[in-house]
């Protein structure tokens, strides 16, 4: 239920710097997917179902405010942070380039499901172009983002797992 | 010895008058700092304003934007006012000197806005020089260059030139006419040799946006003008009955369609 909590109130806080903060300094128009490190970043410490569920609250917080339709961006959301989820196996607090690597081709999967559906089928072909002035700088910024971020998600999630393991070693 | 203690009286003096100078000094720099904010918001309410005596046929309201989208594809953002303000779906956003967009979803203090210039709205246009319509198209791929496409101009006689003004025209389903749109950049004949297509440049300035008007009346749709008036009334009784008569202007439309 904390774990719960926590998460809810990172999400939020997440989009709403996505949303409004991140919009001012944006480069060339382009803002980093805070709410994709969050998901990516939970999958991978937390594992499937945790992943899922918080995909699944950061696309529909965006379907509910941006969507043209609701459920489109939390079903891409919500498959990524599942897929995220089954690095955890693999997953060690002291290594920081696997969860780079993940939170990194999580964005770009993103980016270009959201080209193939949204533009492609549109009879837009020209990728390189999208590739080149979306995708990769949204990438790139992201990933300047996330080494702040990332750590900091960490942080946050052993500190509660300490807290919840004190607390459950007083009730016993 | 008196010079010594003179001195020393004078030097405590003079300290508690930097001390209340020094305070002075940060009030002033923050009032100067508001100020200089003020001045600046002053100036975009008086653009604004202009253009409120431009389009004074409408009754309006100011709003300002509150988040903008999430991702890095389309165009569209949030503003602070919603149903509780009379505001409801379909209703026209304009800011700087022309056409921004228009509502798609509504909250009680939020609405969201689809701008012209998102990759997937188009928009019934019309050249104000020699009434031709055309559909204004926002598009990703030439909005880096600030430009907009246009397409489906019928121009036989070739009046149409660069520079000249687009307005939404009269036909446009969800636009009020005569709203200005922006500047035609280029022109193409296609291949079809019967239409026209190009770039335009949009009147306003996308990029930024902080304070937009949104315009409180709709486009009078087929299904008669009671299905309108009744849709105020209900917007004034509250959101639920809003959602009611708009569902029944649907039916009215629909039940037009069919005959």
């Amino acid at each position: 239920m904390r774990k719960f909590l926590v998460t809810f109130i990172m999400i939020i806080t997440c989009f709403l710097l996505q949303t409004t903060l991140f919009r001012y300094i944006a480069f060339g128009g382009v803002v980093p997917n805070l709410l994709m490190i969050l998901t990516a970043s939970t999958g991978i410490m937390r594992g499937e179902k945790e992943g899922l569920v918080t995909g699944f609250i950061c696309g529909l917080l965006i379907d509910i405010f941006f969507g043209s339709f609701l459920g489109f961006y939390a079903l891409i959301y919500m498959y990524i942070g599942f897929i995220d989820g089954v690095f955890n196996k693999i997953f060690f607090p002291e290594n920081i380039i696997l969860p780079l690597g993940i939170i990194l081709s999580s964005d770009f999967i993103y980016g270009f499901t959201c080209y193939v559906l949204l533009f492609l089928m549109r009879a837009k072909f020209d990728i390189g172009y999208y590739m080149l002035h979306v995708i990769i700088p949204e990438i790139v910024y992201t990933a300047v983002v996330s080494l702040i971020l990332y750590p900091l998600i960490l942080k946050i999630n052993t500190r509660l797992d300490e807290i919840i393991q004190r607390s459950a070693k007083k009730f016993v | 010895m008196t010079d010594r203690s003179k001195d020393l009286a004078n030097i405590h003096q003079l300290q508690s008058e930097n001390d209340a100078l020094q305070k002075k000094v940060d009030d002033l720099t923050t009032e100067n700092t508001n100020l200089q904010q003020e001045k600046y918001e002053l100036s975009n309410l008086r653009k604004l304003y202009d253009l409120d005596a431009t389009y004074s046929q409408y009754d309006k309201i100011g709003a300002r934007i509150i988040a903008k989208d999430a991702g890095n594809w389309y165009h569209s953002f949030v503003i602070d006012k919603g149903t509780d303000e009379g505001i409801s779906v379909d209703m026209n956003i304009i800011a700087g000197s022309g056409l921004v967009g228009r509502i798609t979803s509504v909250g009680p203090d939020w609405a969201k806005v689809e701008t012209i210039i998102a990759d997937n709205s188009s928009v019934s246009g019309m050249v104000l020089s020699s009434s031709d319509n055309l559909i204004v198209t926002g598009d990703l791929t030439t909005y880096a260059n600030g430009e907009i496409t246009f397409s489906k101009l019928v121009d036989e006689a070739d009046k149409v030139t660069i520079g000249d003004k687009v307005v939404t025209s009269n036909i446009s389903d969800k636009y009020l006419p005569g709203i200005l749109i922006g500047y035609i950049n280029t022109l193409n004949s296609d291949s079809n040799n019967l239409t026209k297509s190009g770039l335009l440049t949009p009147a306003v300035d996308f990029e930024h946006l902080d304070e937009v008007l949104v315009i409180l009346q709709k486009k009078q749709s087929v299904s008669a003008s009671s299905g309108v008036s009744s849709e105020s009334e209900a917007q004034n009784a509250g959101s639920a009955d809003a959602s009611d008569s708009s569902a029944q202007a649907d039916s009215g439309r629909s039940s037009t369609n069919e005959n």
